[in-house]
Parts: structure tokens; sequence; C-alpha cells
């Protein structure tokens, strides 16, 4: 396990390093002015321009430059943003617990429904429920995600009125800001009107979390109709078939454990993939997060912003991953010493 | 045991025509695998064959339901736009766009990435494991998120899309060239060929390559349903296709605010992506389906 964890732990150094060096890089690519871009103050005078400069090492050799850089993160100064000069970091902080909650809601939805019903494709292997099953995850694979959230609101907003098309909560309740996750704000908050403020919460997630789930859901399917066939054809199946278990003793008691282990092994996988969709969702469904900043930002040219969200948002996917790594070698024993590196 | 065949001579089937006969078997692949072709032509001959031109507007017929509605005119059989402009022609024009284009980003992504892939398989140690750790890097990164940074570096438009998407697809290449490679690389006939004497380029081109091609196609074909639902993503949020392009992601965006009024503006062009992605998704299973059947055969 020591192994693993120093693995681990190296790969995570990597790939900071390489994010980091990205953002940086991206500094020099954009339209305009390197120091503007990585600073965002667009409208600094020469002697604030200078300091920066200095604070920056913005004369010295690049190494230097990328190192007073990395600093400034370690300070939390990720600049300001050049549409809104707010700080980006509290930007950020304020918008990507939104996205987290959207994405995170969404895994549980995909994960909840998917790997089931994949499972029960597997039983039913070759037959009718499985053709089905597999001819409706294609549909749900192929839908853009863009068109299927419009639909969405036509039908359950326009049309039947049961779900609010656009934000995270009524405006008629006041939240504060704790963390940021808003379930946790308002169960965290003191007003009498909570579990109102709770349930109007939970309208608002449910068509935006189940859009972004469409897509991971049939990927889940997949996964877990390939693991479980996979697990029903090996010897112990076989060797408990006969000891003579019932079929369904068999499922529950050796089958699905097994399986899950190797379903969870790909969420990590799934949740870069979960994120490109709850971006494109959030502006749909006006969701205040990081995507729709951050596809906003484009419009507004505010250079500062992408380097800072694109810094964020890949650091929290790639904790994920590493997250979900940890979970399933706690889970699967073999995975502990065999996996090297990647 | 005796043999049941009467014939003297046998047919010995090339592996390439094996994947046929398997491919061809099942009716609903090649119903899928004709709907394909038909938009290939699409793509290539929409401009001869539409009724009308893709920017010619109707200003007497704005917001023309389609033909089969009570209002509709059956010269504009899907109806017309907000600016008069046949739907039907549009949606055949943006075959070229959103189609057609991921066709050129599929082959130039392939072609790059297997090229690099296959190179880095040769590699072992340090720089082997250095790219590794870069790849996972960047596939770690979101496709969109690294499409919209890109779009952020090159500016709007359709061509800087397209270069953003191939960019976003190559690492995806790269890594299945290379896992591939690798696997091959590790087999007895490979060894046969190594003893023989030849190099490690000679044994890629001559005896690896043809024993991969198939997986390249397969991934290709996942690609392809990925480079079109981006093109469409990206021509929606307004990064992509300008809006005088039927680009169909385009002509999605465009239809939002008439959504209530006249929501076949909407319907077609999400029902013509999601119809393409379908079909490519569909010849794609088949072949991945049609692989492992010969394999076991």
């Amino acid at each position: 396990m020591l192994v693993f964890t120093l693995r681990r732990l190296n790969l995570f150094i990597f790939t900071f390093i390489m994010l980091t060096a990205l953002s940086f890089s991206l500094s020099f690519l954009f339209p305009g002015d390197a120091l503007t871009n990585l600073t965002g103050q667009i409208n600094a005078s020469p002697e604030q321009r200078a300091l920066l400069a200095e604070e920056y090492q913005y004369n010295s050799h690049i190494i230097k430059q990328y190192w007073a850089y990395l600093t400034h993160l370690f300070d939390g100064d990720f600049g300001i943003s050049i549409a809104s000069h707010l700080p980006i970091s509290s930007e950020i902080m304020n918008l990507l617990p939104a996205t987290i909650e959207l994405s995170v809601v969404a895994l549980f939805i995909a994960m909840a429904i998917g790997i089931p019903i994949g499972f029960l494709a597997a039983i039913n292997h070759e037959k009718i429920p499985d053709q089905a099953i597999l001819f409706v995850s294609m549909l749900g694979y192929s839908i853009p995600i863009f068109w299927l959230g419009l639909l969405a609101i036509l039908i359950f907003s326009i049309q039947l009125g049961w779900l609010p098309s656009a934000g995270r909560i009524s405006l008629v309740y006041e939240i504060k800001h704790i963390t940021g996750i808003q379930f946790f704000d308002i169960l965290l908050s003191d007003s009498e009107y909570k579990w109102q403020a709770f349930q109007n919460a939970t309208l608002h997630i449910i068509m935006p979390a189940s859009v972004v789930a469409i897509a991971p859901m049939t990927i889940f399917i997949r996964l877990a109709r390939t693991s479980m066939l996979e697990v029903l054809d090996s010897s112990y199946i076989t060797a408990a078939k006969a000891k003579g278990l019932t079929f369904w003793q068999i499922i529950y008691r050796h089958a699905i454990r097994n399986s899950l282990v190797n379903v969870i092994r790909h969420v990590g996988l799934q949740f870069a993939n979960l994120v490109t969709l709850a971006m494109v969702t959030e502006v749909i469904f006006s969701w205040p997060g990081i995507g729709r900043w951050l596809i906003e930002s484009i419009f507004q040219r505010d250079y500062t912003a992408i380097q800072g969200g694109l810094l964020a948002l890949s650091s929290f996917i790639f904790i994920v991953h590493i997250l979900t790594d940890f979970i399933y070698a706690a889970l699967n024993p073999l995975a502990r010493d065999r996996k090297h590196g990647a | 045991m005796a043999r049941e065949n009467i014939y003297q001579e046998e047919e010995f089937p090339s592996p390439l025509q094996q994947l046929w006969y398997k491919f061809k078997a099942k009716p609903m692949i090649m119903l899928a695998f004709s709907c394909f072709l038909a938009l290939v032509f699409l793509a290539i001959f929409a401009p001869i064959i539409t009724p009308f031109s893709s920017s010619q507007t109707h200003l007497e017929f704005i917001l023309l339901p389609p033909a089969w509605n009570d209002d509709g005119n059956v010269s504009f059989l899907l109806g017309t736009d907000q600016l008069g402009r046949d739907m039907l022609s549009m949606l055949m024009h943006g075959a070229s766009f959103t189609f057609g284009l991921s066709f050129i980003i599929v082959i130039t992504s392939a072609v790059i990435g297997v090229v690099i892939g296959s190179l880095s398989a040769l590699t072992s140690g340090f720089k082997s494991s250095f790219l590794n750790h870069f790849l996972d890097v960047i596939l770690s990164i979101p496709s969109l998120l690294l499409a919209i940074v890109i779009v952020a570096i090159l500016g709007t438009g359709l061509s800087n899309t397209v270069l953003a998407i191939i960019i976003v697809l190559i690492p995806q290449f790269i890594h299945t060239t290379r896992n591939e490679v690798k696997r091959e690389f590790a087999k007895d006939y490979v060894l046969a060929s190594k003893l023989d004497g030849a190099s490690s380029l000679r044994i890629l081109q001559y005896s690896i390559f043809p024993n991969i091609i198939e997986k390249i196609i397969t991934q290709a074909t996942l690609a392809q349903s990925a480079a079109i639902l981006d093109i469409a993503a990206l021509g929606f949020l307004g990064l992509g296709a300008a809006t005088y392009i039927p680009e169909w992601g385009t002509m999605v965006s465009n239809g939002i605010d008439l959504f209530y009024i006249a929501p076949w503006t909407v319907y077609f062009p999400g029902l013509a992506i999601l119809f393409s992605v379908i079909v490519t998704n569909l010849v794609g299973e088949g072949l991945r389906h049609a692989l492992k059947q010969r394999k076991e055969y």
C-alpha cells in the first residue's frame, strides 16, 4: 500500500507541474500581452505595471517567471478577472462548488440507475431484454446533450410545468454562502424556511442532473454489463453452481460484489466526460457553475479566468481520479501490488 | 471425419473479406451502413441536390411549418426559419459541415495519432513513462475544456473549431495505438521477424500494422461520433460555425429564441445530429462485433 501511495503521489506532483506549466504557457499563447493575461490587471498604470513585472519576475529567465507564478498560485493568487475585476480565486470558490454539486448528483443518478440495468442486461445475455437495453443505451449515448436539455425544458418546464427551468434555487430564499454546496448550506442555515428551501433546491437540480446523467448512465450500463459477463464466466461461479446455490444466490452473494469492484475502477475515468457534459448543461439551465463562467469568459476575452478555471477544473478531476484509484485499491487487494504507474 | 464439402475448390477469404461477411450478416447494421453511405453522399453532393440554396431567403414564407401541417407548403418540406430559409436545404448543407468535417477531423487526427503512438511504443524507460504520464494529464482534462482553451487561443470560427477538435482527439489515438502496438510486440510472431533481423520500423510496417488496423478503425468510428457531437456542441455554444453557416449545432442555437413558436427549427437539426451519431455508432458497433466474431472463428 505504501508503494501504491508513493506512486500516486509521484503522479500527482507530475500532473500538478504539467498543469501549471500548461496554464503558465497559455498566458503567452493567448492574444495580447503576457503579463496582462497572467495578472488580469488590464488598466494598470506604468508604475503598477513595473511593480507587477517585478513581482512576477517578468524580465528575468522563463524558469524564474514560472517559479514566481507558482509562488503566486500557492498564495492563492490567481490574478484578477479581466471582465469583472474580482479575484479569480474568490470567483472559483463561488462557482466550483455548484459544478461539483451538479456533477456529483449526476454521477449518483447515473450509477444508481445504470449499474443495476447493466447487471440486468448481463443476466439476460443475448436475450430480448439485453438487446433492448443495449439499443436504448446506444440511443442515450448518441443524443446531443444541449438538444436533450432544450427538449427537457420544453416538456417538463413549459408544457407540464413540473420543474423550474433555470438556476439553483428560487430567489425568494436567501441562503448564506458557507461551503458553497447548496444542500449543506441550507442544512447549516437556521432559517425557518429551511425545508421549503431544501425542496426548492431539489426541484431545481433534478432536471439538469438527469440531463447530465444520461450519457454516463449508458456508459455505466455497458461497463456493468461487461464486468458482470466476465464474472459470470469465471470458475468460482461454476463452483458456486456446483455447490447447489440457486441462481439468485449466486448473483447476490458472488457476482454483484465482484463485478461492482470493476465498475468502480472506471468511475474516475468517466468523471472528465461528466464534467464536459455538465459545462454545456450549465449554459442551458443557467446553472451558476464554473463551466458557464468559462464559456462566457471566452466571449469577454477574459484570459485570466480561462487559465484559472482550467487549472481548478482539471485539478479537481485529477483529485477525483486519484481518490477512485485509492477506493479501488482498498476494495481490491489484487490491484495494490500489480498496477504500476498508469 | 468425412468432409461435408462436395466441392473440390475451397474459398479462403482474406481477413478483410471475412470481416465484410461477418459485418453484413446483421440487417440492422447494414441498414445503418447504407444510411452512413447516404450521409457521405449528402456531405459531398449537398450543394448540387438541395432544392434551394442554404442562404436563399424567401421573405413571403417566414417561419412556415413543415408540409404536413395545415399551414405548410409542400415546396418547403420541412418548413422555413425566421429568415425564410428552407429547412430541408439547410439540413442537407449542414451534412457537409457537421458530418463531412467530422471525417476530415478523424482522418487527420488518426494519421497524426497513429504515427506518434507507434513511434512512442518503441521507446522505453524514462521517455516512455514521461509520455505515459503526459497522456494521462491530457486525457484527464475534459475534452470540451481543452477545445475551449484552444478556441480561446485561435479565436472562434468553424476552421478553428476543426483544428481544436483534431488536437483534442489526437491523444486518444496515441493512447490506443500505443497500447495495441505494445501488446502485439510481446507476441511470438514479432519475435520471429525480430530473429530474422528485421528492424523495428519494418516490424511495425509489415507485421504489426496489418494486425492493429482494424482496432484503429474501430477507435476512429468512436472518435467520429465524438467529433460530430463536439462540432455541434461548440456550434451551439457560439464558439464554432458563424450563425449564417447551416451547421446543425448552430442551427439549434439559432432556433432557441423561437422554440415555443416554431419548434421545428430546433427539432430537425437536433434529430439530424442524433441520426448521424446513431448511424456512426451502429457502424462502429457492427465493426467491433464482426472483429470479435472473426477472432473467435
